[in-house]
């Protein structure tokens, strides 16, 4: 077995027989009575469409954009991922500026530094998913920090005036919300990389598995991709949080919100 | 504490407005040093806003406010809140111990000096090592009057200090306002007890929906006169 053995992969056929999987959850949903069937259909239909929209888009992406469509793909995502992480924070001001900012950094660094040392190769079809892990991993931080910093304001608001009122910053009053976003932020990311392999066979490995890669092999980008989470989750949930914070305050050391 | 200049705040047709709401309308004052002022007046006249707006928690909506003649927004906003030291209504602790509280602004103070700024504020000394779980609300708004002692404002600025608080907690907390008063010190007390007023004040200022109703000496306020049956 080695890297370079067969790649098995279900064929079309394979996928429309699959299809009675689908019939088999349908059977016990109409046998129960549970009045989803429809959702059901629509949601198999919609991710077989959904999926095969952007394989043909990875693919368009692959064959004719290069690497500078790669990239320009990676920008879509942190633009989508930083309204969603954004809207966590709503309350904070221009918190989907912050978490866009957030993830456009925090992404970028990693992204940038994994090319760079030569760890993965600059290529559109490589760039393109690790990108995809990346922003994904990066979204829930930043989401994360942004949730805690929107709860400061509302549930910490007599601690941070009374702060401000002693004579310390902005930044200083709201230092111990700055950690506390921060931790729990990268709390989930910490976990998963101490248990990975243990509780989940995380996706990239089990793809590569799937794609008939050496478990050995397999590893060594699973390992790669838990690090680039580490820092891409910290990068970005610490610009984000620094953004919002910054944002909070006017230039009189007071809350805006 | 206490410089002795004649004048410590002016306040120049001041206004604060919160959308369609008039908080505060064209209040002109001079609040003066070594004296202690009462804001005095019914709930929502605008008495909290007006003592907000002396360490720029708020900004006026119109008009300005000086301090020994310079307007506020000259002058570093953390430098102007530790000369003017704000006590907040609800007294909330920051850290695990009073003295971690007490060094929150003053992280260079001693324990014998936190010693002895909760000794002002009427709690024994040993105070210093509780946790802040567990106070009592008298208790809790008395280290918050030491932790802002601590910085040794030129000015103590007091939101209704007494006003859920037992007869003990209160006593000492006026005692702290009387005693700075008369080392020359100069405060700014809102208070809706027009008793406490009486008690504590030099000058009284009262407002009422926003504007300057009276201003003066307390036997001359007519807010404060007991109604007579």
């Amino acid at each position: 077995m080695s890297a370079h053995s067969q790649v098995h992969v279900p064929s079309w056929p394979g996928v429309i027989a699959s299809l009675a999987l689908v019939a088999v959850a349908l059977g016990i949903v109409a046998r129960a009575r549970l009045r989803i069937s429809r959702e059901l259909v629509i949601a198999a239909v919609r991710a077989g469409v959904q999926l095969v929209a952007v394989g043909a888009l990875l693919l368009a992406i692959f064959e004719y954009a290069g690497l500078p469509g790669a990239f320009a793909w990676a920008a879509v995502m942190v633009v989508i991922a930083g309204q969603v992480a954004g809207r966590r924070g709503s309350g904070v001001p221009r918190s989907r500026v912050a978490a866009t900012a957030g993830l456009a950094a925090g992404g970028g660094t990693t992204l940038l530094a994994l090319v760079l040392l030569g760890v993965i190769p600059a290529q559109a079809r490589v760039v393109v998913p690790v990108a995809g892990m990346i922003i994904g991993g990066s979204m829930q931080a930043a989401g994360l920090a942004l949730r805690r910093v929107r709860d400061a304001v509302t549930s910490g608001r007599a601690a941070i005036e009374a702060r401000l009122s002693l004579g310390l910053t902005a930044r200083e009053a709201f230092a111990p919300h700055t950690r506390d976003a921060l931790h729990t932020a990268l709390l989930p990311v910490v976990d998963s990389t101490k248990v990975v392999g243990l509780i989940t066979l995380p996706g990239a490995m089990t793809g590569l598995i799937l794609g008939g890669v050496d478990p050995l092999t397999a590893i060594r980008y699973q390992i790669v991709v838990m690090y680039m989470l580490l820092a891409a989750a910290a990068v970005s949930a610490y610009v984000t949080t620094r953004l919002a914070e910054a944002a909070l305050f006017d230039e009189a050391h007071r809350l805006r919100c | 504490m206490g410089r002795s200049r004649v004048v410590t705040f002016v306040l120049e047709a001041v206004g604060v407005r919160h959308g369609d709401a008039v908080i505060l309308d064209d209040i002109s004052v001079a609040l003066r040093s070594g004296r202690c002022t009462a804001i005095a007046g019914p709930s929502g006249a605008g008495k909290s806003t007006l003592l907000r707006l002396l360490n720029r928690m708020l900004e006026p909506t119109s008009g300005r406010v000086l301090l020994d003649g310079t307007p506020l927004p000259a002058l570093d906003v953390p430098a102007l809140r530790r000369r003017v030291g704000l006590v907040a209504q609800q007294p909330t602790l920051l850290t695990d111990t009073v003295l971690d509280d007490l060094r929150v602004g003053r992280p260079d103070l001693t324990e014998d000096e936190a010693r002895s700024l909760l000794a002002e504020t009427g709690l024994p000394p040993a105070f210093a090592e509780r946790p802040t779980a567990g106070l009592s609300g008298g208790e809790a708004q008395r280290v918050c009057l030491a932790r802002t002692l601590a910085l040794r404002p030129e000015v103590l600025l007091l939101d209704e200090p007494t006003s859920a608080l037992d007869h003990a907690s209160a006593e000492a907390i006026e005692q702290v306002v009387k005693d700075l008063r008369a080392a020359g010190g100069t405060a700014v007390l809102v208070s809706h007890d027009t008793a406490q007023a009486r008690r504590l004040a030099d000058d009284v200022l009262v407002l009422h929906a926003g504007r300057l109703a009276e201003h003066g000496p307390p036997e001359q306020i007519a807010y404060l006169r007991p109604v007579s049956s």
